[in-house]
């Protein structure tokens, strides 16, 4: 049976790999981002994961209104990215577990979460960012699990969460001796193309962070019940803790959790933060 | 039924550098092959961001669209905070 060994939560935000916006950030800022960054990259070569389940979103990249799942699973055997060149980043390729890919997606569909698959699912900067990071290399296959954290109407945060919760089981009774991380992208605060765009509210941030450290993800699921409320205090771009809740939810108590950085960087139009859950 | 036309365009032009570019360089013959309204039409044109946020156009889709077609992030936020 596979085991889950570790588990990182990270803002996604495309300024993170691209010159000069990066610069556009406070020095000391951006050094603590990337820093927390080094060290979930630490964390994960510890963990020596076999694979990595990336629960991200889309930015209308993969999915739009002529077809829009609440959870797509890559099940291919390889994933091309990120899809767009106006971001000017370095197209990757990486093995996609298609193996655990589909054992997933029929396990959802045996016992109640209906998971839609891709056989051929390109890459959003939503993984090639935080993994530019994590697994420079591009060494490890990846089970992409894009989450509709973009183009409401989107799942809840509770089922966000369940699904997170689901997925761990169904790792745990996949029949291959593997050691599997799971990783979670975007948010935190961040507004996306509204007026607001280049708040971050740090409270919010913070609180938030907090709630996971604490292992009290419900407390977030039952205050933002509605995305309407979540997107006033947190912009359309806080829909994407979905990621981090589905991680929360993946994680066997035995990982403890905690925040490798956090940054407020209006610069990058995003509240940037790191978080980890490994053995303590 | 419109409006998930502006959205279309824009969601085309984030995927499409070549469409990015003839969106700059020949708009109509772009705009032509979508079903907009004159209205919809002249604030793509004029890349009026505020307007077509106003008519609802996702925000996300405008900010991505606006990327893809050359401006940055500080023209954009003083275009979608301009009321006409």
């Amino acid at each position: 049976m596979a085991e889950i060994v570790a588990g990182i939560a990270t803002s996604h935000v495309p300024f993170l790999a691209m010159h000069p916006q990066f610069e556009l950030a406070e020095e000391g800022q951006r050094t603590r981002v990337v820093a927390g960054l080094g060290e979930a990259r630490t964390l994960l070569e510890q963990a020596r994961p076999d694979v990595i389940v990336i629960f991200s979103t889309d930015h209308f990249d993969r999915c739009f209104y002529d077809n829009l799942p609440a959870f797509l699973v890559g099940v291919g055997e390889e994933a091309e990215g990120p899809v767009n060149e106006w971001l000017g980043m370095p197209k990757v390729k990486l093995k996609v577990a298609g193996g655990l890919g589909r054992f997933i997606v029929s396990e959802g569909l045996d016992n109640g979460v209906d998971f839609a698959l891709s056989q051929e699912l390109p890459l959003d900067h939503a993984e090639v960012v935080p993994l530019s990071f994590l697994t420079p290399q591009w060494d490890i296959p990846i089970v992409p699990v894009v989450v509709n954290a973009f183009a409401p109407p989107m799942p809840s945060l509770k089922r966000c969460w369940q699904v997170g919760a689901f997925i761990r089981k169904a790792i745990e009774r996949w029949p291959e001796k593997k050691r599997v991380a799971v990783v979670g992208t975007g948010g935190l605060s961040h507004w996306v193309g509204p007026p607001e765009t280049g708040k971050v509210n740090a409270e919010f941030d913070h609180w938030f962070l907090q709630c996971l450290v604490e292992g009290k993800s419900a407390e977030v699921i039952e205050k933002y019940k509605k995305a309407e409320e979540l997107e006033k205090i947190a912009g359309n771009g806080g829909q994407e803790i979905r990621d981090w809740l589905a991680v929360a939810g993946a994680m066997p108590a035995r990982l403890k959790p905690r925040v490798l950085a956090y940054e407020p960087i209006p610069q990058w139009a995003t509240g940037t933060g790191v978080m980890a859950w490994a053995r303590s | 039924m419109s409006l998930y036309q502006v959205n279309k365009l824009l969601r085309d032009i984030n995927r499409s550098a070549e469409l990015a570019q003839r969106c700059r360089t020949e708009p109509e013959a772009v705009l032509q092959h979508y079903e907009l309204t004159a209205e919809e039409q002249k604030a793509i044109q004029d890349w009026q961001v505020r307007t077509l946020y106003d008519m609802g156009a996702n925000p996300l889709l405008l900010l991505v669209y606006s990327m893809a077609t050359g401006r940055d992030m500080r023209a954009y936020v003083t275009a979608i905070n301009q009321k006409s």
